[in-house]
């Protein structure tokens, strides 16, 4: 943390935890042309499906897979040149839904005419889909940056992509974590999370980096704080310090 | 900071007056669950819970034992319970007649039809008056599980009550006079759930997907010592001097067996394999016999193939040849969800599959599993998975990893309570 937070925040940052209910978006492509036009007329919410909420559908794969769209187009239509245009164009989490879907259509429209009618396999349609997030509290709030820092290991990685993605993109401001952590003395927290978020690593890696490095953040600001603490305090601090690292060693040596 | 726990979420079974009474193990589910998906993500399920707090769910079938909607109420009903929300479950009776008629109509959806007569509609609609009078509705939230019980919402819905009705079968090739007999009572539910969304037909009420999940702690997905394996294997009389291809499926045309044949000899003349087709008896299904013998015909002269006819409740055996084989098919032609793809990746075995229905839901090409059109492509990617073991562990590991996030009853519990929480607000 780049400086000390204001002494008395009135407002907690609340966790939520949201569930998604997904549910038939009324769209069904049978070919690119009909791929292009779900695109271009497809909710929102089917555009956060399909493409943004891959990393938290996918939370422990070795690596994120590139969107349904992009699979589509890999898997059923066999068109490996538009999948990884596709791919691409979707793998940024922070863009607009304005933003991607031009993107999308744009690769889209780059298809050949005599390739945008050619039909997908039997039972190979793309039925759009959309997803809507039932939020319920966490039971977790956090006065400070610093608190945040220590609820994280509680918020699940459904919570976690909630506020540091979903709810931004959605413009639900009061519960969008990085204006939070800005507003709260929390710079460097909050540009080392938008820095993390913007990686196409797999969400619990993802998640564990945000925590470690904010953790490393507060390294200086607690040296500071112990600096200024009383000598018999500090003591007292080193004294408990030793006996949980003894209490470790012997764990280890049990372990043995 | 405040980090709360509802001190009434433990994981404590609390069934009070079920009719259905599942079994419990001491700890409750719940708590064997944490092992597998993490604290953290039951922590977000006792959050949802909380939401529901106070509200009364029913569940509705026609059966406590046998099939999987039992087996999955059997569990779910259970969890809800510990999660705090009070849960009954409710078994809608018949006589003969009575499922008879639901046979021909549970059929008849599934595409293969016979026609409904005047009768066969006043045996069902006189059993639901009966069970109507009968069953205990009485909760804010009724959920109605498959066609059989639908029809009770016209007799027992009562205001301020939300129903749903969850349709665990596979609407897509429907028989429409069927679907037109039961689409009047659907239209009167509040939300319908599907469990794909190829499954879903034209709707009046909102439609929501949830898809189904699998029990890891059930005798067909239950870790399995190697000498618990060999000793199964050995006693069904199996070789293992050659690494296994299996399919389980049953004898249908749609399961492709006879393609799996082909498939196998192509396999066979580059690489020491043994095939093994197991699927349930066919002894009291006329085209599952014609299609058996079929593929007996067409097996007569291969070498290294064993065809197998499971009795009902062989999980304990389906779960070691799954977990003795080195790859696992499921060379559909066409698919419902087909849940057993993620049995076999939950026990990180190599899976080789058809693109059609669920399936690519669950085997995520080159990540998860290979996805095949064709016998020559079924034989190709095959060959790889049995001349590269990394490939196996890889796509194995990735493969468990990806059901117990998708595809376990924590998530399908998840996904009811969003539903619920979406209507009881």
């Amino acid at each position: 943390m780049d400086q000390a937070p204001p002494a008395a925040v009135s407002e907690a940052f609340t966790f939520f935890t949201p569930s998604p209910l997904e549910s038939p978006a009324g769209q069904v492509a049978t070919d690119m042309q009909s791929l292009r036009d779900g695109i271009a007329a497809c909710s929102e919410a089917s555009l956060f499906q399909h493409v943004t909420r891959m990393p938290v559908r996918f939370p422990h794969a070795k690596d994120v897979p590139e969107n349904d769209f992009a699979r589509w187009a890999g898997d059923q239509m066999q068109m490996p040149e538009v999948s990884e245009r596709l791919a691409f164009v979707g793998s940024g989490s922070s863009a607009s839904f304005d933003e991607l879907r031009e993107a999308l259509l744009g690769v889209l429209d780059r298809v050949q005419p005599r390739e945008r009618k050619r039909e997908a396999p039997e039972g190979g349609s793309f039925y759009f889909i959309e997803a809507h997030s039932v939020l319920a509290p966490l039971g977790v709030d956090a006065r400070t940056p610093a608190e945040v820092i220590e609820v994280w290991p509680w918020i699940d990685l459904g919570s976690a992509f909630y506020h540091l993605v979903e709810a931004p993109l959605y413009g639900t401001s009061e519960h969008a974590l990085i204006p939070w952590l800005r507003e709260h003395g929390g710079k460097t927290m909050a540009d080392s999370a938008e820095q993390v978020v913007r990686s196409s690593r797999p969400l619990n890696i993802l998640l564990k980096e945000v925590g470690s490095r904010w953790r490393r953040s507060m390294i200086g600001r607690r040296l500071i704080e112990r600096a200024e603490a009383p000598e018999l305090e500090r003591q007292r601090e080193a004294r408990a310090a030793m006996a949980r690292l003894a209490g470790r060693l012997r764990g280890r040596g049990n372990k043995g | 900071m405040t980090v709360a726990r509802d001190p009434s979420t433990a994981y404590v079974a609390a069934l009070g007056g079920a009719p259905v009474a599942p079994a419990v193990p001491q700890g409750g589910w719940l708590e064997r669950y944490e092992h597998l998906v993490g604290a953290r993500t039951l922590r977000a399920l006792e959050a949802l819970a909380r939401k529901l707090k106070g509200h009364r769910i029913v569940m509705v079938n026609t059966t406590k034992t046998g099939g999987g909607v039992a087996e999955i109420l059997h569990r779910v009903v259970v969890i809800l319970n510990e999660l705090g929300i009070q849960t009954s479950w409710e078994v809608m009776e018949g006589d003969e007649q009575f499922f008879g008629v639901t046979k021909k109509m549970h059929n008849a959806l599934h595409g293969h039809t016979q026609p409904l007569t005047e009768e066969d509609r006043e045996v069902y609609h006189e059993r639901t008056r009966i069970e109507a009078n009968r069953l205990a509705l009485d909760g804010d939230l009724i959920l109605i599980h498959d066609p059989q019980p639908a029809f009770l919402i016209e007799h027992r819905r009562e205001p301020g009550q939300h129903w749903v009705w969850r349709c665990h079968i596979d609407l897509s090739r429907r028989d429409e006079s069927y679907w037109d007999f039961l689409k009047p009572a659907v239209a009167r539910y509040d939300t319908a759930i599907f469990s794909h969304i190829e499954f879903v037909p034209p709707l009046t009420v909102p439609a929501a997907l949830v898809p189904p999940s699998i029990d890891p702690f059930a005798e067909k997905n239950r870790d399995m010592s190697e000498e618990e394996v060999e000793t199964i294997c050995e006693r069904l009389g199996l070789d293992a001097t050659s690494p296994w291809i299996t399919q389980i499926s049953r004898f249908d045309r749609i399961k492709d067996p006879v393609g799996v044949l082909e498939a196998f000899k192509l396999v066979r003349t580059r690489r020491p394999s043994h095939l093994i087709l197991a699927g349930g008896s066919a002894s009291d299904d006329p085209e599952g016999a014609e299609v058996l013998a079929e593929v007996r015909e067409n097996a007569k002269g291969v070498k290294d193939v064993t065809i197998l006819e499971l009795p009902p409740q062989s999980d304990i055996e389906i779960n070691a040849i799954q977990r003795a084989s080195t790859v696992v098919l499921q060379k559909s032609l066409r698919e419902g969800f087909a849940l057993t793809v993620s049995e076999a990746l939950w026990k990180r075995r190599a899976v080789v599959a058809s693109a059609v229905g669920g399936i690519p839901l669950q085997v995520l090409h080159e990540r998860t599993g290979l996805l095949v059109r064709s016998i020559e492509g079924t034989a190709f990617q095959t060959i790889r998975f049995l001349d590269n073991p990394e490939l196996r562990r890889d796509l194995g590991v990735e493969g468990h990893v990806h059901v117990r996030d998708n595809f376990l009853h924590t998530r399908e519990v998840r996904d009811y309570l969003a539903v619920f929480a979406r209507l009881l607000g």
